[in-house]
């Protein structure tokens, strides 16, 4: 017992918690609606071969992501910029500031009934909303990045005689990257959820799109199995992220 | 002349042009959203309504029960308790487990798999299968606020815990302090900022899930009223309503920030 691996333990707790499921189901009312376990795992594989809808598992994905990279990759570059600049110029803080704050507590979901009398219901409400999700926590990010620059180095630097460009370019940028980071993942994380949501409200395809449908046709298995893919998705975004992080900023220590 | 000159000097201090810019952004905000509605008409009003007629309707709707059967302070309340109710599970199941998982590696083994294989699921997801085990009422979606809000209560106090400096819990352990006394007099105190990070996060995804279960199914409520105004085209309440979600929020924020500072003061 003392030295199993910590796989093992992984997978012993996921096992006794289908298990649990499975029993649960067996001696319960509640077995009227919900599936047991291995009917949802058989059924999410097989959404990978037989469509659910009009589409396979692996195409419902591909129209989620179709959706949330472009959108994510802009709200990012725009969020970025911006959070530096305002970060570092006081000048450009003190223009945006005030309506980024307006814009801040307003979270993306929100802008959804908004969104689709502006854009309508096509991708272009979609692309619009996500935005929205990365921007907000990438700017704020970047913001505390370009604020919590440590003042020694840019006193190091003027005192060598380096230019205000050069100082922004090799002390300011580099130094706000692993802040960047953070708010790249809190994003991409909001990104995922928002696309879910907004696909509920509104679409024909997308991983969202299965989860509502299984609640018009009050099919449960459907609905877990939607579950499933979104989870799996989701995880694998932040993995990437973090790999993404640990190759570009391999030279800092993670806190915490 | 000096006086001149000293006005001058006044008006173009740093601080003083930054409040300027400032305002200057505001008024062209405010500004080029009029010039767009009222004035211009280049955009339809059932599109953009002006700002004007967003103010009227922000006032009208504390006391005006139209279009969509309650007033501003009755959806305000009704999305406020559900999301407290979720909220309040979250922090009286998610705390605990947080610090249970940080202290006790073998619970740490056991849970930590299921607890990352369910982390990525955004609440949203829930909604379905919650409607089906809860039925329509509060609980489906106070239970789909606790999914939102559970997760970042157990990873900052699961974060917090393991920050516990070995060198406290070694002094203790040669005063001779037990487990639990160790638990509660050192670990805990030292995760308390962390923890409380970790409910101010869990309140602000509670905040948001509770919108995204109205969006989807419910009779009132702030994400009830703006879903309910798009179907009728009526955007000046949809402003209104965004604002009033991003303002409570806000306020919700405030609230528990200020109550952090008060439990954290002359700790840090």
């Amino acid at each position: 017992m003392k030295r199993l691996p910590s796989w093992a333990y992984g997978v012993i707790s996921i096992f006794s918690f289908l298990v649990f499921w499975a029993v649960g189901i067996y001696f319960s009312e509640i077995k009227i609606v919900m599936p047991g376990p291995w009917q949802v795992i058989i059924g999410f594989l097989r959404s990978f071969i037989r469509p659910i809808g009009r589409h396979t598992m692996t195409v419902h994905i591909l129209y989620s992501l179709m959706r949330v990279v472009p959108a994510y990759i802009v709200g990012s570059l725009v969020g970025v910029t911006l959070g530096i600049l305002m970060g570092w110029y006081a000048p450009v803080n003190a223009f945006f500031r005030p309506i980024y704050e307006l814009i801040r507590p307003i979270p993306p979901i929100a802008w959804i009934p908004i969104s689709i009398v502006w854009f309508g219901i096509g991708e272009g409400s979609k692309w619009f909303l996500i935005f929205l999700a990365a921007f907000v926590p990438v700017t704020l990010n970047s913001i505390s990045g370009a604020k919590s620059v440590d003042p020694l180095l840019i006193k190091c630097g003027e005192m060598l005689g380096a230019s205000k460009n050069y100082i922004f370019r090799s002390i300011v940028l580099p130094f706000s990257v692993p802040y960047i980071f953070s708010g790249l993942q809190v994003g991409l994380a909001g990104a995922w959820a928002t696309v879910v949501a907004a696909e509920m409200i509104r679409s024909s395809e997308g991983v969202g799109w299965i989860i509502i449908s299984s609640m018009d046709t009050n099919d449960v298995t459907q609905s877990l199995i939607g579950i499933m893919g979104i989870g799996i998705v989701g995880f694998l975004l932040a993995i990437i992220m973090r790999k993404t992080e640990d190759y570009l900023c391999a030279w800092t220590i993670r806190e915490g | 002349m000096p006086p001149l000159g000293g006005i001058y000097k006044y008006f173009m201090n740093r601080r003083f042009l930054n409040l300027t810019l400032s305002l200057l952004s505001i008024v062209l905000f405010i500004g080029i959203w009029h010039l767009c509605t009222a004035v211009l008409q280049i955009v339809p009003s059932n599109t953009l309504p002006s700002p004007e007629r967003v103010f009227q309707s922000f006032i009208k709707k504390f006391t005006n029960p139209n279009p969509d059967g309650a007033t501003l302070i009755q959806h305000t309340v009704a999305s406020l308790n559900v999301a407290l109710t979720g909220y309040a599970w979250a922090l009286l199941i998610g705390l605990p487990l947080g610090i249970i998982m940080a202290w006790i590696p073998l619970v740490d083994r056991f849970v930590r798999p299921l607890f990352d294989l369910l982390k990525p699921i955004p609440g949203v997801a829930w909604i379905p299968l919650m409607i089906v085990i809860f039925g329509l009422g509060i609980a489906s979606k106070a239970a789909v606020v606790f999914f939102s809000a559970v997760v970042p209560c157990v990873l900052n106090s699961y974060t917090g815990i393991k920050q516990t400096k070995d060198v406290h819990l070694w002094v203790a352990r040669t005063f001779g302090a037990s487990n639990i006394q160790k638990l509660f007099t050192i670990a805990i105190p030292t995760a308390l900022p962390h923890i409380l990070t970790g409910t101010r996060v869990a309140l602000g995804a509670a905040w948001v899930a509770i919108v995204a279960a109205e969006l989807l199914g419910a009779t009132r409520g702030l994400g009830f009223m703006i879903q309910q105004s798009r179907g009728i085209f009526r955007t000046d309440i949809i402003i209104v309503g965004m604002f009033a979600i991003g303002i409570c929020g806000g306020i919700l924020t405030t609230i528990l920030t200020w109550i952090s500072n008060l439990l954290l003061k002359g700790r840090r």
